[in-house]
């Protein structure tokens, strides 16, 4: 925590506890992500080759934005249930427009560069209103966040179904899977722009007094509103960056699969970025989000370390859900033993 | 009276009436007997699980894992019993599923009690983990084969009504099974400590704590309870369909949270009733199936109900918040608990 928050708890020993509470958990984060992948490396030689590295770096990026984006309403003591429907949705509004304007055969010309500009702009307002409407809901008018988001994902797929009628678009144009399998030094653009955002969101959640406030808000509302707070901006402010993070995540699913659908991913990735964002450490208040790239690579490794080396086996790519789920258990009950034995009663 | 028209169920009724109204209108064939066993037979089995959910609400907390319960109990029952070349009816089914949905249960109570841990992030795992059993462990496909016993139990009805439209229509003997739990879940609630208890510490842990209720066995019963309900409606689903899937009711757990919600129990808990749950899932349910009857095209379905729930969820949040600004020092109606 930074200094200027220490005053939440100004006792010397609690400070100390809150500050090794963060530390903690990402040490934890690093040594089980250090001890996984040395298991798979050590148990599966096709797991440490540049290939297979490479194939997770461009996997986890469109998951781990999500997850951010979760993570950032959680921070608040929200939720955002609707983050995959606005990266459905933004992806789709971007789709319509380069579908109805490039040609895919296009030439690299400076031309459909901007065009694509324009579409990831539209991608981008579309985020942000999704964010505006959620933001409304749970800020001004006051519906718990868990229900207003469930709602507007509802809603946000319904949107999505009704603009294509529930067709797939294909047909981008060459240059816009640039973003989703160029690599710059060999590492995936994507994957930078994950690790960008996660840095962003680390630098405004630590250091700017936007993100103290907003994890004021997360640890104690009424203590906020009564030291002038205002819970409803910060809110809606929050929101609106989780819409914008989510429609990055449709722009790269977007250029990675060149393609959209609204129904990508809607069966489990909603679950999933919850799943990371706790086991990441985020809880209203506390938690930081480096964690959740972490938990992201954690997963990320897990499932295909398992895919990998349960080969051959029925029902193989299943196993990382069952992994993943004790993961999470496992994380919580260490938590538990390493400093919330305090907490509750 | 006056009570009587202020709470929230009657509210929801009317809404229920309403909505069934404006659509028999617009399309009279919606208005039949056929249609209300339709709409009864297919939010069954998920009021059923509502209760589960109605009961983790109250207490405050929140659980997505019971999907997976449901799931994971009646899809290991089924290939256990194909494999020990059963054929009797469905009883045996629900004995086993359920016994292994109570163990589910205890076995995330001790998880929760033991450690200390908030039951939504520990049911997120579990719920991955029996998703993830179900499918590696036991089996990835969906089985059709069923026991000769079982084989007629989709059709096995209370009533039977002759309907113009569909010819014979019928109501499901499960709904006993809905009448029997949701009487029971209503008489644990309001007259029994546990049930007590739950909205105690829903109201505020702190103080029924230091009240002298047990919170511990009151978290392990819950869940045992969820865990048992969960299993009930997933064998009965299964028995419906007349197939076991491995991911049975995945991606249903929000919408189930909803209709509870819906349905006026509070996310923040100490607030919630079983009549409420059951006319939440049903108008769920009515709204879904009542817009194809409207002819309302399929693509816009899901857009008007995202807009009709989002209409639903802010009337009374706008509602509390005049409450809030009117009577600043006063209980708050919504605290009450009934």
């Amino acid at each position: 925590m930074t200094k200027r928050s220490t005053f939440i708890k100004n006792k010397r020993s609690h400070r100390f506890l809150s500050r090794f509470h963060i530390e903690s958990r990402i040490l934890l984060l690093l040594g089980a992500f250090v001890f996984i992948a040395a298991f798979f490396s050590i148990t599966e030689e096709r797991f440490l080759t540049p290939r297979s590295i490479s194939s997770m770096a461009f996997q986890c990026p469109e998951i781990g934005l999500m997850a951010l984006s979760m993570a950032i309403t959680m921070i608040i003591g929200g939720i955002n249930l609707s983050i995959n429907d606005t990266a459905n949705l933004s992806a789709l509004m971007a789709g319509l427009f380069l579908v109805k304007l490039a040609s895919p055969t296009a030439t690299a010309d400076y031309m459909s560069f901007f065009i694509i500009g324009i579409a990831i702009l539209i991608a981008l307002v579309t985020g942000l209103l999704c964010g505006v409407l959620n933001g409304v809901l749970v800020g001004y008018i006051g519906v718990p966040p868990i229900l207003a988001t469930l709602a507007t994902l509802t809603l946000y797929r319904g949107i999505s179904v009704v603009v294509t009628g529930g067709k797939t678009l294909t047909g981008f144009p060459k240059q816009l899977s640039v973003i989703g399998h160029q690599t710059v030094v060999g590492i995936p653009i994507s994957f930078i722009i994950l690790v960008a955002m996660g840095v962003l969101m680390y630098v405004i959640f630590k250091y700017t007094t936007f993100g103290f406030k907003a994890r004021m808000l997360g640890t104690n509302p009424t203590a906020a509103k009564f030291s002038g707070i205002n819970s409803k901006s910060i809110t809606m402010k929050i929101y609106i960056l989780s819409g914008i993070l989510g429609a990055i995540a449709g722009i790269i699913v977007m250029s990675r699969i060149n393609s959209v659908a609204y129904e990508y991913g809607t069966r489990t990735y909603i679950l999933l970025t919850l799943l990371i964002s706790v086991l990441g450490g985020i809880s209203p208040g506390f938690g930081n989000v480096i964690g959740v790239l972490f938990a992201t690579f954690i997963l990320q490794i897990l499932s295909t370390g398992f895919h990998m080396l349960l080969l051959g086996v029925r029902g193989s790519s299943f196993f990382k859900d069952f992994s993943w789920g004790v993961l999470l258990i496992v994380f919580l009950i260490i938590d538990y033993f390493m400093h919330h034995r305090e907490r509750m009663v | 009276m006056k009570k009587l028209v202020n709470s929230r169920e009657f509210v929801l009724f009317l809404i229920l009436v309403l909505v069934s109204v404006a659509i028999s209108i617009k399309n009279s064939s919606f208005f039949s007997a056929s249609t209300l066993f339709d709409i009864i037979r297919s939010s069954l089995v998920y009021c059923i699980m509502a209760f589960g959910v109605l009961m983790v609400l109250i207490s405050g907390n929140v659980d997505i894992s019971f999907v997976a319960i449901a799931a994971m109990t009646s899809y290991s029952t089924h290939m256990l019993l194909l494999k020990l070349v059963y054929t009797g009816d469905i009883t045996l089914y629900f004995v086993i599923a359920i016994s292994m949905g109570l163990l589910a249960g205890l076995l995330m109570g001790f998880i929760i009690t033991q450690f200390n841990l908030p039951i939504f992030y520990v049911s997120l795992g579990y719920m991955t983990l029996w998703y993830g059993f179900n499918l590696f462990f036991i089996g990835a496909t969906m089985n059709f084969d069923l026991p000769e016993g079982m084989v007629g139990y989709y059709a096995r009805f209370l009533v039977k009504v002759r309907d113009p439209v569909v010819g014979e229509a019928g109501l499901h003997i499960s709904v006993i099974y809905l009448v029997v739990i949701a009487v029971f879940i209503w008489w644990l609630l309001k007259y029994t400590i546990f049930g007590r208890g739950l909205y105690a510490i829903g109201g505020n842990r702190e103080v029924a704590i230091r009240t002298g209720y047990n919170v511990k066995r009151i978290t392990y019963t819950m869940l045992a309870l969820v865990g048992i309900l969960a299993a009930i409606a997933g064998v009965t689903q299964s028995g419906y369909s007349r197939s076991f899937n491995p991911v049975l009711f995945m991606g249903k757990e929000l919408d189930v949270i909803a209709a509870v919600v819906i349905g006026g129990a509070s996310i923040t808990g100490g607030r919630g009733t079983v009549l409420g749950s059951i006319l939440g899932v049903m108008l769920i349910e009515v709204l879904n199936r009542g817009l194809i009857f409207a002819g309302i095209p399929a693509e816009w379905q899901k857009m008007v109900v995202g807009l009709a729930l989002i209409i639903f969820i802010s009337i009374p949040a706008i509602a509390e918040q005049r409450a809030k600004r009117s009577r600043y020092i006063a209980v708050p109606k919504e605290n009450r608990e009934e």
